[in-house]
């Protein structure tokens, strides 16, 4: 997990909360991934074009840090994400009214309550994955750690009940489930790298742009 | 939201699977995302979790893994390519010796064989899989539509049908606690696909245990033995004392 680069981005949304506005560009670059994962991820996916309310969302958000009503970079996150969230919530209203489910606390239970992934692998890339996942679990190094694998995702084990019945300790199982993701990751991205969404690359890119923007900033000239 | 440090960082980490799990409070949540917004590093474990489990229930599904094992068995994996591989040159050795040394049978069983071929002249391709939400069903169109002649060697129906709960089985946005409601309407779900010109059963599913995070998925093992028509897909929650059938979708097979 590299640090550097959230702090990074805590200082380009730092030097546009500042009024300077290429820092501003660089702050809606920096934000864009992470907003993009909100609706992407959250609870209303499925009902949102994710794109576009990212779009939305970092026009709101700009709007917002030109006014000069939030002060801490900490905040501009939070109120991102929760911008997200709540276009995302509309959104999934609106969708619900179209398809004449008119109850208006009915329409928020659904949208709250339905969560799904949307559907966006074809089947050979479903194949692909499954197949990534089977390299993964053979490649662990202990019959132990598959275990808490399947059981967490495929038994819906709780976790607590299984790490007293493996003998774990809560940060154990988590640094199991952390390593499979980040093996995972390096297996996919060998395998089919479309299917991995940012790249490992891009923990290295993104500081290197955010630090050329510092300097240009800085020193004036390239 | 605490200050943007490393620590803070893994422990936010560390929430990955419960967010994707959608087990988080209201403010648990807000807080995560706030940090998904600070760290696309975070965004990317949030990507991978949930690939994970989409590549566990999909390996399940394809028979690699089995629900309550004590893990994977690769190994049987191999030796089931090995039994394949084997069985064809068995079958094209039988029947190039069978070319070979019945030649004079040719034109005697040509009759037999040209109504082996009309019976079979379903062609299939690649398994396909078709998510379904569950406020579909509804529409003057089917659901899913399959060909005859491009029938998927296995048709897999993922429907999203299953509500959930707080533990005490009330259906609310928010429990006790201010937890989200994580528990399974129902402790299992079937599928059936029924015939609309005759209602008759065309295929049961296995009752399926309900996993909160994980979408229902069944596999209809055959689909080239449904007939041309329209059928429901009727998807029914069973618990101990009740059952009810929680969504219908429209399936139309077609000639072509």
């Amino acid at each position: 997990m590299s640090g550097s680069t959230t702090e990074q981005i805590e200082r380009v949304v730092s030097a546009a909360l500042g009024g300077d506005r290429q820092a501003e560009s660089q702050m809606l670059v920096a934000l864009r991934p992470g907003v993009l994962a909100v609706l992407r991820f959250g609870a209303f996916s499925r009902w949102v074009d994710a794109e576009d309310l990212t779009q939305e969302t970092l026009q709101v958000v700009v709007e917002r840090v030109r006014a000069r009503t939030i002060d801490d970079p900490c905040k501009v996150f939070a109120f991102a994400a929760a911008t997200a969230r709540n276009l995302a919530l509309n959104a999934a209203r609106k969708m619900l009214r179209q398809q004449t489910v008119v109850d208006s606390e009915l329409v928020d239970e659904i949208a709250q309550n339905l969560e799904m992934e949307p559907n966006d692998l074809s089947d050979s890339d479903d194949r692909h994955l499954a197949e990534a996942v089977m390299t993964l679990l053979d490649e662990l190094p202990t019959p132990r750690d598959r275990q808490v694998l399947v059981r967490f995702y495929l038994d819906g084990a709780d976790k607590h009940s299984l790490c007293r019945e493996l003998g774990l300790s809560p940060k154990h199982f988590d640094r199991v489930l952390m390593r499979a993701r980040t093996r995972l990751r390096t297996i996919v991205e060998r395998r089919a790298p479309h299917l991995a969404l940012f790249p490992r690359i891009t923990s290295i890119l993104l500081p290197i742009a955010l630090s050329f923007t510092f300097w240009v900033r800085d020193f004036g000239s390239w | 939201m605490n200050s943007l440090d490393r620590h803070s960082l893994e422990e936010q980490t560390r929430l990955v699977s419960r967010y994707v799990a959608g087990d988080l409070s209201r403010s648990e949540r807000a807080e995560f995302e706030a940090w998904l917004v600070a760290s696309p590093e975070l965004a990317a474990e949030v990507e991978m979790e949930r690939r994970l489990r989409r590549g566990i229930a999909s390996a399940a599904r394809r028979g690699w893994l089995k629900r309550g094992s004590q893990g994977p068995q690769p190994a049987v994996v191999d030796q089931r390519w090995r039994y394949a591989v084997a069985a064809s040159v068995l079958v094209s050795l039988v029947t190039v010796g069978v070319t070979v040394v019945m030649p004079s049978h040719e034109a005697s069983d040509s009759s037999d064989t040209r109504v082996a071929s009309a019976t079979s002249l379903t062609r299939l391709t690649a398994p396909r899989t078709v998510r379904l939400g569950s406020v579909r069903g509804f529409g003057a169109s089917p659901d899913v539509i399959v060909a005859r002649t491009d029938m998927p060697r296995e048709l897999t129906i993922e429907p999203d049908v299953m509500v959930l709960t707080c533990e005490d089985g009330t259906i609310d946005l928010e429990c006790t606690g201010g937890t989200t409601p994580r528990t399974p309407q129902y402790a299992e779900y079937e599928m059936d696909v029924v015939s609309r010109r005759d209602s008759a059963l065309a295929w049961r599913s296995t009752r399926q245990l309900a996993n909160p995070g994980t979408l229902l998925s069944f596999v209809v093992p055959d689909p080239q033995k449904l007939s041309t028509g329209d059928y429901d897909l009727l998807v029914r929650g069973h618990s101990s004392d009740h059952e009810e059938v929680v969504a219908r979708f429209w399936l139309r097979v077609t000639e072509q």
